[in-house]
């Protein structure tokens, strides 16, 4: 009836799992019966959980990003304290606890923590700076979001009913195969990823559609902003590399479920080809996670800059470059398989020269800071932080991309150290200055600039005291996933790194505190124009929120940085451009397809981890039910009068009108 | 309704008329599928009639198989070159870049990892 589902599943023996997840469980049901009290539910299904609208479904994105990275780092924190205590002894985490907790954290960062952030930038942003009110398909934008969330609650789900994945972040066979994991973990792994993956290749396919084909009048693609260009390049990526993934994971289902060999070491399987094709993807995926931050610190320096960014074109080319040199540098993670060294060198060498583009955009954020009268904001410490701190882990990745090296340490501490560089250095600053900066956008007022200043400093900080000490031990000799270790010389570095989490934990719990403060100083914080940083995109011309409709008549963009100079113009003449004459405006309706979708979806993977099959077969009819009921809805359309529209941006123009009093043009 | 109104003020993801591009229309469809069908039954045919030389077979389907993507490309996907068609043609291009980049370079990199980790033993 249950399948493989026994009591057993439940780890009554392993007291860790089992607080943390009764204490999640708790906090869970606290929070449900809390906004059920208060009386909240109608208005979170009608508002947010169906809404359509890209803004509402990016907030929702970046909450479920940050909730996963906070996840993600309590396993960090595991593991650091772990090692710090486990020197010739067994420290507290037992050997499969420990593995467990490695997988999760690399899974939940990169999968529900990283991409979430970046997806939900994008979705927030994109249409906004493109100046038109959705994306290309509203509706898949929420299946798409409701999908991951799947994907998320699975993962999480492991920590109480059953275990998680044992492989590391990538399920390598043989290990991952059924001989060596014969437990639901990898199971669990795949299904959340096919699950969310499913979404993240909609998201792509709704973004590319977007860019390439809804822009606001006159938007050619020499005007779009460089995060629509890095928006764009990422999305491409995703669509091309993301099947891979699928597929690749597809062929390791069919082995653990139904016996085939593509990557066993028996019956003529080759696990080799599980690296190749896993890297195929990965490689790709890191650019999926870089570019949109990237475009996010092209937003953020020119504004606090006072300047347009320097080199618009070299930095469109520098994206591109990296959406096609992406998919020709895969071997450089498994140069130590055995490929030889004519391939060895082809993939070193390109690994070398993806370096230059990524090299390009430094100068040209340095140079876009030059001259430039610099505020330093949060969102523009971030940017700093993001510059020194990304040259560091993009000169060890150049490092890492010459052959002989790699083979000194491949899989060693120092790689660790290397890709953390990148992505908590490129990433996770972008995203929190990304959130930051679109913050006041989002929800009318400013985050509190003092504390966020404070948790900046402290996360930065932190970063570097975790990360720098896992270079020398790398270089030392010291390998990844070390449960314990008897090397006297690792010791004080392993001391100095787990500091380094206590400082970065400060910088999150200040980040926390910045969030509480700003809500409840929220009057004080208020940005009545919506234009708080002199912004230079469309996105600081509609209010602050913006309208359901983004704006009230699309503009007609008739120059590059389009907005600033009206903006200026309106400055200089010390009045607004004319009233525009305000039309209905139709919307997309709101819809519960993606959340019924994916309480399906989440009910078929948990079906499919236990092999229940006939719960497996409700929840895919109903998944498909759900389908056909929304391709059979007739009606898709609401109606926002021309008069609301019309006293809306009465409102928006007579705060407008104040403020240009008070400014002055440049 | 003024043509710029429609133009300016449709919701997200409704779509002008496609009627008049070339291969759109039930007409365009049918056209397709036909020559689909065709080439797919082609296919079967030519190896069961022993019509052409065997050791040509698979080159013949190979030029079949090509000439069935093209079909589907122009009939259902409707990448033509007209001028409205530089993204989807674009798109086309990019998605063969990366299928030739992936499956050559996995085919490259597979050949060439067997031919270094051969046991030794087995060259003989």
């Amino acid at each position: 009836m249950l399948g493989k589902l026994t009591w057993d599943a439940i780890p009554f023996d392993q007291p860790i799992p089992l607080a943390a997840g009764a204490v999640v469980a708790l906090a869970v049901l606290a929070v449900l019966i809390y906004i059920t009290v208060k009386g909240w539910v109608p208005y979170l299904w009608r508002e947010w959980i169906t809404s359509v609208d890209h803004k509402r479904i990016g907030v929702m994105y970046v909450a479920l990003a940050i909730l996963m990275l906070m996840r993600g780092f309590i396993d960090a924190v595991m593991m650091r304290t772990q090692q710090a205590v486990a020197f010739r002894s067994n420290g507290y985490l037992p050997p499969e606890h420990f593995n467990q907790i490695f997988s999760a954290h690399g899974t939940i960062m990169i999968f529900f923590g990283a991409m979430p952030f970046m997806i939900g930038l994008m979705n927030f942003v994109v249409p906004l700076q493109l100046g038109v009110r959705d994306v290309a398909f509203p509706t898949l934008n929420s299946v798409s979001f409701w999908l991951t969330a799947s994907g998320a609650l699975l993962v999480n789900l492991s920590l109480v009913v059953g275990e998680f994945s044992r492989t590391g972040w990538l399920p390598f066979p043989p290990l991952s195969e059924m001989t060596y994991s014969p437990g639901v973990g990898v199971d669990y792994y795949c299904w959340a990823l096919q699950i969310s993956g499913v979404g993240t290749v909609l998201t792509g396919v709704n973004f590319v559609t977007t860019i390439l084909k809804i822009r606001a009048p006159g938007m050619t693609y020499m005007r779009m902003p460089i995060f629509c260009w890095t928006a764009l390049a990422a999305n491409l990526l995703i669509v091309a590399a993301f099947p891979v993934l699928t597929a690749t994971l597809a062929m390791l289902l069919l082995d653990r479920y139904l016996g085939f060999h593509f990557f066993t070491n028996t019956g003529g399987g080759n696990m080799m080809m599980f690296m190749n094709l896993i890297w195929a993807w990965g490689h790709p995926e890191v650019y999926i996670l870089i570019l949109p931050a990237f475009g996010v610190f092209s937003c953020v320096v020119p504004t606090f800059s006072g300047k347009p960014v320097f080199g618009y074109r070299s930095m469109v080319m520098a994206t591109m470059a990296i959406c096609l040199i992406a998919f020709m540098v895969w071997l450089h993670h498994f140069f130590t398989m055995g490929a030889g060294g004519d391939v060895n060198a082809i993939f070193g060498t390109m690994s070398a020269i993806i370096a230059v583009p990524t090299g390009v955009k430094i100068f040209n954020w340095l140079f876009t800071m030059y001259g430039g009268r610099v505020r330093f904001t949060v969102p523009m410490i971030w940017s700093v932080a993001f510059m020194i701190t990304f040259t560091v882990g993009g000169l060890t990745g150049v490092l890492l991309a010459v052959p002989p090296a790699d083979f000194m340490l491949h899989n060693s501490m120092f790689l660790v150290a290397h890709f953390h560089n990148v992505i908590v250095g490129g990433t996770v600053f972008g995203a929190l200055a990304g959130m930051t900066y679109w913050f006041p956008k989002a929800f009318g007022f400013r985050l509190h600039e003092g504390w966020g200043r404070w948790s900046a400093y402290f996360t930065i900080a932190g970063f570097y005291v975790v990360f720098m000490p896992l270079y020398v031990v790398g270089l030392e000799g010291m390998t990844r996933r070390l449960q314990h270790y008897d090397v006297g010389a690792w010791r004080p570095w392993m001391m100095v790194s787990v500091f380094g989490v206590l400082l970065a934990l400060v910088g999150i719990v200040l980040e926390i505190v910045t969030i509480y403060v700003s809500i409840r100083d929220r009057e004080s914080l208020r940005d009545e124009v919506g234009d708080p940083w002199d912004g230079r995109t469309l996105e600081w011309s509609t209010a602050s929120p913006p309208p359901e409709y983004n704006f009230a008549v699309l503009p007609h963009v008739d120059h590059e940085e389009y907005y600033w100079r009206i903006k200026q113009a309106a400055a200089r003449s010390e009045t607004l451009p004319e009233e525009p004459h305000y039309v209905d405006i139709e919307m997309p309706r709101n819809s519960a397809t993606g959340f019924v979708a994916a309480f399906f979806a989440t009910v078929m993977g948990f079906a499919l981890i236990w092999h229940i099959w006939w719960m497996v077969g409700v929840a895919f009819v109903g998944a498909y039910a759900t389908f056909v009921a929304f391709a059979w809805r007739d009606h898709e359309e609401h109606v926002i009068p021309a008069e609301t529209v019309a006293r809306n941006d009465h409102a928006r123009r007579a705060a407008r009108a104040k403020a240009l009093k008070a400014y002055s043009p440049r | 309704m003024s043509d710029a109104r429609q133009i300016l003020e449709t919701a997200p993801g409704d779509e002008a008329d496609v009627e008049h591009e070339f291969g759109g229309g039930v007409m365009g469809y049918t056209v397709g599928l036909g020559l689909a069908a065709l080439l797919t039954a082609t296919a079967f045919v030519l190896p069961a009639l022993n019509l052409v030389w065997p050791p040509s077979l698979p080159i013949a389907l190979g030029v079949l198989a090509i000439a069935q993507m093209g079909v589907h490309v122009v009939f259902f996907l409707h990448v033509t070159t007209g001028p409205d068609n530089v993204n989807n043609v674009l798109a086309l291009a990019f998605g063969a870049l990366i299928v030739f980049l992936i499956i050559g370079g996995s085919v490259w990199i597979m050949h060439a990892m067997n031919a270094n980790m051969m046991n030794p033993a087995m060259h003989m």
